[in-house]
């Protein structure tokens, strides 16, 4: 064989022959799915996550190197309730990998079992913004449904690698403990502010403010999805200093101009939380990211 | 007597029957709207001010479009876009896909053949108002639109690199696009070759590097060909990916004709276009483009009496075109209240020179467009 054929076709294999570490390939739309998967999967699993925790995940640009990481993947948990709906329609048929499309064994809509919150009941009108039709997606933001996720995914990778059923049953149990465990300590952290009220700048902490005994009082935008403007800003920077209402949060990827502008004007003060894993270096994972906002909040209600 | 008792008793009898059915079956039906496709309606309209064209000012319907996709069966989903226009009703696309065969998607109907990056854009999702001028003189100016099959095939290679391949009916040259494909011929079957390479540069930035051939034997017993080269560096930054952001664009295109000996026969046209769009905040994009067509055809190029400097009008009464070289700048400016509205303000200059040396010509316009959207939309490629 021609030397440079030679080198040509070796170089080429070993870019192209992935070996398979793992026993399955996972690949998630959100972060914190990942985080649950890595929990469940542990050794039997790797796991990639499509959006970064600091992404918008309404907003992830379908970039075709996302479908190119999803190729080879065994298993695609979707967030589902159409929040990934902007590109996973995109994302999923370019991967041309037909073990994770909608509908195959592979693909796992992580919505699944989840008391969804916010299902509209009559017409849905996009006059009240960008609203999700099947209700509220941001469900990964109550610990309680991450425990839902873990058993929905320890039963698809039995399903799918039966060899190691117990060690995903194993896995699941495990996360559902720590998770347990971990919800004392933060109910307790945030049982002095029981319902206090806060502003958030899209509606996606409702699941969470429902979990903690805590209220949601206004949004940074007016509607879902619209962007504020200086009025809306100063009438409810007004309401807030009238109900004494001094916390706003807001996350990586929305405009921390406007949510500090409206806090200042109430006389309060904006906090960057992050709503997904990795949306700040110190959510590693679901408990740390927990863990954050907890603390967040914790020191943010008690005017520390 | 008796038996008009007899016939009313009957007709009693029959009516308390229907009446004593259940409401429920009376309301239940058989049939289920549960499944019924997911349907979006897109509308475009256009105001325009251009001296240099003989058109009356005003606003106009441009065209509205209704989208239609559902999953047909575990194998296949089908897919229809159907266009709405002052001049007509146009399946633009109906077609149906499959991502059933690992490594490679399907696709088969009437389709837009995978030319090129703006050849393969819907009308409202036109980057400017206008398509550049190559377009229509190559491929189309809404990209080339026949009945056919495609196979994508996503290589193994590191990066994104993706082959298509495709083969379409027999069709002759239109108002829809000059390529002349309209050979009846056993062995005219147009045929498409894309190759389609990108990078991630960053987090934030990715290049696009793409190549597309389209062929097919026409009426005239010409083989025609249409060539495209394009290069896109797109920044979309993660943290900001529905804030900020910039495209920087450029496209090649050329059509020419070969006879059947394989000897060249002509250069029908060619040309180029660069643009840059920026987004400055979740509702604010700005664009530029300039551009350049040789030996091509444009609204305000005439054959004129070189005596009078008046049109040659055809038996029609039609003012007839010439081809030229035209050089175009394009600057809009949008306003996209949310994802399913956009307003945008567009001028463009052209100069324009026919290759009759019949002088240059100019066509400035300033150009309003409003789209709007209702229903589902499926995103659009990235």
């Amino acid at each position: 064989m021609n030397p440079l054929i030679r080198t040509v076709a070796v170089c080429m294999w070993c870019l192209t022959a992935i070996p398979a570490f793992a026993d399955l390939k996972v690949a998630t739309s959100l972060s914190d799915l990942a985080s649950v998967a890595e929990a469940v999967g542990g050794k039997h699993v790797s796991v990639v996550s499509l959006c970064r925790g600091y992404e918008d995940p309404h907003f992830v640009p379908a970039k075709p190197s996302l479908m190119k990481a999803i190729q080879d993947a065994d298993v695609f948990v979707s967030v589902g309730l159409e929040l990934d709906g902007g590109w996973l329609p995109l994302v999923l048929p370019g991967s041309r990998n037909p073990k994770i499309q909608a509908g195959a064994k592979g693909f796992v809509d992580a919505s699944e079992g989840v008391n969804v919150l916010e299902k509209p009941t009559g017409t849905v009108s996009r006059a009240e913004g960008d609203v999700h039709p099947l209700g509220n997606p941001h469900y990964y933001l109550d610990p309680l449904n991450l425990k839902i996720v873990a058993d929905h995914l320890a039963q698809v990778f039995s399903d799918l690698d039966p060899a190691n059923a117990s060690d995903y049953a194993a896995g699941a149990k495990n996360f559902d403990g720590k998770i347990d465990k971990s919800m004392v300590a933060w109910k307790k952290e945030l049982k002095p502010y029981a319902g206090a009220r806060i502003v958030t700048f899209h509606k996606n902490f409702n699941y969470f403010l429902e979990r903690f005994d805590l209220k949601l009082f206004s949004t940074v935008e007016p509607k879902p999805g619209i962007p504020p403007n200086p009025r809306y800003l100063n009438e409810t920077a007004e309401s807030m200093q009238k109900a004494g209402v001094k916390v706003v949060l807001y996350q990586p990827y929305y405009d921390a101009d406007a949510a500090k502008q409206l806090a200042q004007k109430a006389g309060g003060a904006a906090y960057e939380v992050p709503t997904e894993v990795n949306g700040v270096p110190e959510a590693k994972d679901v408990f740390a990211k927990f863990g954050f906002i907890v603390d967040t909040l914790s020191k943010a209600l008690g005017g520390k | 007597m008796r038996s008009h008792f007899r016939s009313l008793l009957c007709v009693f009898l029959f009516l308390f029957s229907l009446g004593s059915f259940p409401v429920q079956a009376q309301t239940r039906s058989i049939i289920s709207n549960l499944a019924n496709p997911a349907i979006g309606f897109n509308a475009l309209f256009k105001a325009q001010v251009a001296p240099d064209l003989d058109q009356p000012y005003g606003i106009e319907f441009e065209e509205a479009e209704i989208s239609l996709i559902s999953t047909v069966d575990p194998y296949w989903t089908l897919a229809a876009n159907l266009v709405f226009a002052p001049d007509g009703v146009d399946p633009e696309e109906v077609y149906a896909t499959s991502s059933s065969i690992p490594g490679i998607g399907l696709k088969v109907g009437k389709i837009r053949g995978s030319f090129g990056k703006h050849g393969l854009l819907h009308t409202h999702a036109f980057p400017f108002i206008q398509a550049p001028v190559i377009m229509a003189n190559t491929i189309g100016e809404e990209g080339f639109k026949d009945a056919g099959i495609e196979a994508a095939w996503l290589t193994p290679l590191p990066w994104f690199c993706e082959l298509t391949l495709g083969g379409y009916h027999a069709v002759g040259p239109d108002t829809d696009h000059p390529l002349d494909f309209g050979s009846s011929n056993h062995d005219n079957i147009p045929y498409l070759g894309h190759l389609k390479n990108l990078f991630d540069v960053d987090d934030n930035t990715t290049l696009e590097l793409g190549g597309s051939f389209l062929g097919g034997y026409g009426a005239d017993g010409l083989h025609h060909s249409a060539y495209g080269a394009d290069l896109t560096l797109r920044n979309v930054p993660l943290r900001q990916s529905n804030q900020q952001g910039w495209i920087l664009q450029s496209e090649l295109l050329a059509r020419d004709s070969w006879n059947n000996d394989g000897s060249f026969a002509s250069h029908d046209a060619i040309g180029w276009y660069a643009s840059l769009q920026y987004r400055w905040s979740q509702v604010w994009w700005t664009g530029i483009r300039v551009e350049e067509a040789f030996n091509s055809f444009s609204d305000v190029m005439v054959s004129k009496d070189p005596a009078t400097g008046l049109p040659n009008l055809d038996s029609n009464g039609n003012a007839i075109p010439v081809a030229g070289h035209v050089q175009c700048l394009s600057a809009n400016i949008a306003w996209a209240a949310s994802e399913f509205s956009m307003i945008r303000l567009e001028y463009s200059g052209a100069r324009e020179t026919p290759d009759d040396e019949s002088g240059t010509v100019w066509d400035n316009r300033i150009m309003a467009q409003m789209n709007f959207t209702i229903g589902f939309h499926p995103p659009h490629a990235y």
